[in-house]
């Protein structure tokens, strides 16, 4: 459904994405994973056709670079920011996007619907929410029957019942048959909904495999910090064997890395020690940064 | 977001359907097309017009010219039209992509089954479109009413008029489209317009024609600058249809017109005309296509 070749993008001399290669069959989710600057959104907006690329992206055998109205008629678009014509009202928007992509009014009304903005039909778009716009872009990107859909950074701004609602609407375009990609910077995204995971560091693919062996990989992990009432020395073999790591030291305080689920173990050594824990602290470690989950 | 999100289509089991080939290039026209006429602007464009228009037949007849009708109407209304058309050709002109490009919404249009080539040809047509309508709404009124206080003569002028002013209004459309192109944003691009009118209808005859000829003084140099300025070659072919008069065409009009004749004249100017309405349009689209959104 979608492959791409060495697709790379350059600004003068700066690579922001440097020769990404996958394939993605149909009925299967591809999650493009990324600290911001990463080269996520170019990599996006080169397979909707926005940019100009060196490389080569078939969406269903169309080129992208070559004819790009015909491959895009087989894509659904969700950008991160969906922005649409203030002064259209939602129903404007849906049947002006229906008849670029040759739909019904028919269509139009019920992807209205399906996104749940039935009852907001006659509001403009510039009285929507940023969630309400979401969900209008999604049903512009429905429109059309796309094979394809690419969701640039989808659950950003969204609340946590909107970004279930949203793993649940990925699941089901996958249980049609359809492909997705999707970009974001949320690892707990990844098992939740894909089945491929494509990791980008600066423009380069640092991982690109199916999202158990990624999700293995990159287990959350946790910081945590102690400030222990004497016993440090007693106190730090315990942690290091509680946590599997060395243990850092910076005056008072003591600091371990250990994988989110486990870090439990670690305060129940230092009780079962005997050991008076005066304060701590707990980092999730950033899912921004995929580089830095892996490790400290 | 309470509604959960669903896939339209499933129940009903509607099949995906095929754009057709003019989908796109046919709703960016339809839209453009409905915003002008929905915006402000047009109308009052076209009422100032025909205010205007009525208000210059009235004050003539008063004057006791009213027996010149549509002829003497018609050249009253050169500078108002010279003035204005451009002004309001640029500004929308300026708007059509930059517009987009500030709202955003660049980026969700070009990601639908449509070219770059037809998002400007849409936009570009259908202000053409609504500028002509205006244009012919202003114009209509006021032939309306000036015909029915004065006998009707000369009414071929006045068509006339009507329709070189419809042309410089495409030809600084096409050069506003141009300028929203290379612009990266709607109030650059508008400052852009602003410049370009006050350089081509203001400056260019009080100053640049003659600097023109104080670097290089020859007929030739005459010639290009007349051609090189679509409101110049609109106000000699208004002129030259009107009343060939050497002092009234002024030094480039009075130019041409001995060293070719009025027919040749009226071919050259025209073809000058339409190559504006045609060369910044057709620069547009190649840097267009060549942009990222």
């Amino acid at each position: 459904m979608l492959s791409a070749q060495g697709v790379t993008k350059r600004y003068g001399n700066t690579t922001v994405l440097d020769g990404a290669t996958f394939d993605l069959q149909g009925g299967q989710v591809l999650a493009v994973v990324g600290a911001n600057g990463a080269g996520k959104s170019t990599l996006i907006k080169s397979i909707v056709g926005l940019m100009r690329f060196q490389g080569r992206i078939l969406v269903d055998g169309v080129d992208v670079a070559r004819d790009g109205k015909r491959a895009r008629g087989r894509i659904g678009y969700l950008a991160q920011n969906p922005a649409f014509h203030v002064d259209l009202s939602v129903r404007e928007t849906a049947m002006f996007y229906a008849r670029l992509r040759g739909a019904s009014e028919e269509r139009a009304r019920e992807a209205v619907e399906a996104v749940g903005l039935g009852g907001h039909a006659e509001k403009m778009v510039g009285a929507l929410s940023g969630g309400m716009r979401q969900r209008l872009g999604l049903a512009v990107a429905q429109m059309g029957d796309p094979a394809l859909f690419i969701l640039d950074e989808p659950a950003t701004g969204l609340d946590v019942a909107a970004r279930l609602e949203l793993r649940d609407f990925i699941r089901a375009q996958r249980a049609r048959g359809k492909s997705v990609v999707l970009s974001t910077h949320w690892l707990e995204d990844v098992p939740a909904t894909a089945d491929h995971v494509l990791v980008l560091d600066q423009g380069r693919t640092t991982f690109l495999g199916p999202s158990s062996e990624f999700v293995r990989a990159n287990a959350a992990r946790s910081r945590l910090f102690f400030r222990l009432n004497g016993h440090t020395a007693q106190a730090i073999p315990l942690i290091a064997a509680a946590a599997g790591e060395e243990v850092a030291r910076n005056g008072d305080w003591l600091a371990v890395t250990c994988p989110t689920g486990e870090k439990v173990k670690v305060f129940e050594a230092l009780v079962e020690g005997g050991i008076t824990i005066l304060d701590f602290r707990v980092e999730e470690a950033t899912t921004a940064d995929p580089q830095a989950v892996g490790g400290p | 977001m309470n509604a959960p999100i669903s896939t339209p289509g499933v129940a009903t089991g509607l099949a995906a359907p095929a754009v057709p080939r003019t989908a796109g290039l046919a709703t960016i026209f339809a839209k453009e097309l409905r915003d002008a006429v929905r915006s402000r602007w047009l109308v009052a464009f076209a009422a100032t017009f025909a205010l205007v228009a009525v208000g210059l037949a009235l004050v003539q007849q008063e004057g006791g010219v009213a027996s010149q009708g549509f002829n003497r109407t018609t050249a009253s209304l050169i500078n108002l039209c010279l003035l204005l058309v451009p002004l309001l050709a640029l500004i929308l002109g300026a708007g059509a992509i930059a517009g987009e490009r500030d709202r955003g919404t660049l980026g969700v249009l070009l990601a639908q089954p449509l070219t770059a080539t037809e998002l400007l040809l849409g936009k570009y047509l259908g202000l053409t479109a609504a500028v002509w309508a205006a244009v012919m709404l202003g114009f209509g009124a006021a032939g309306l009413l000036i015909a029915l206080v004065s006998p009707v003569t000369d009414f071929g002028h006045y068509l006339l008029f009507v329709v070189l002013s419809a042309s410089l209004a495409s030809a600084m459309l096409s050069i506003g489209v141009l300028i929203s192109v290379v612009s990266d944003g709607r109030s650059k691009a508008l400052a852009l317009a602003v410049v370009t009118w006050f350089v081509l209808v203001l400056f260019y005859n009080l100053v640049g024609i003659g600097m023109a000829l104080s670097v290089a003084s020859s007929g030739e140099t005459l010639l290009l600058s007349t051609l090189l300025n679509p409101v110049e070659a609109v106000r000699i072919l208004a002129i030259l249809s009107l009343e060939p008069d050497l002092h009234v065409l002024g030094p480039l009009g009075a130019y041409m017109h001995v060293r070719f004749g009025a027919a040749t004249s009226a071919v050259v100017l025209t073809a000058a005309v339409l190559a504006w309405a045609v060369l910044p349009l057709v620069a547009a689209n190649a840097i267009f296509r060549r942009q990222d959104a």
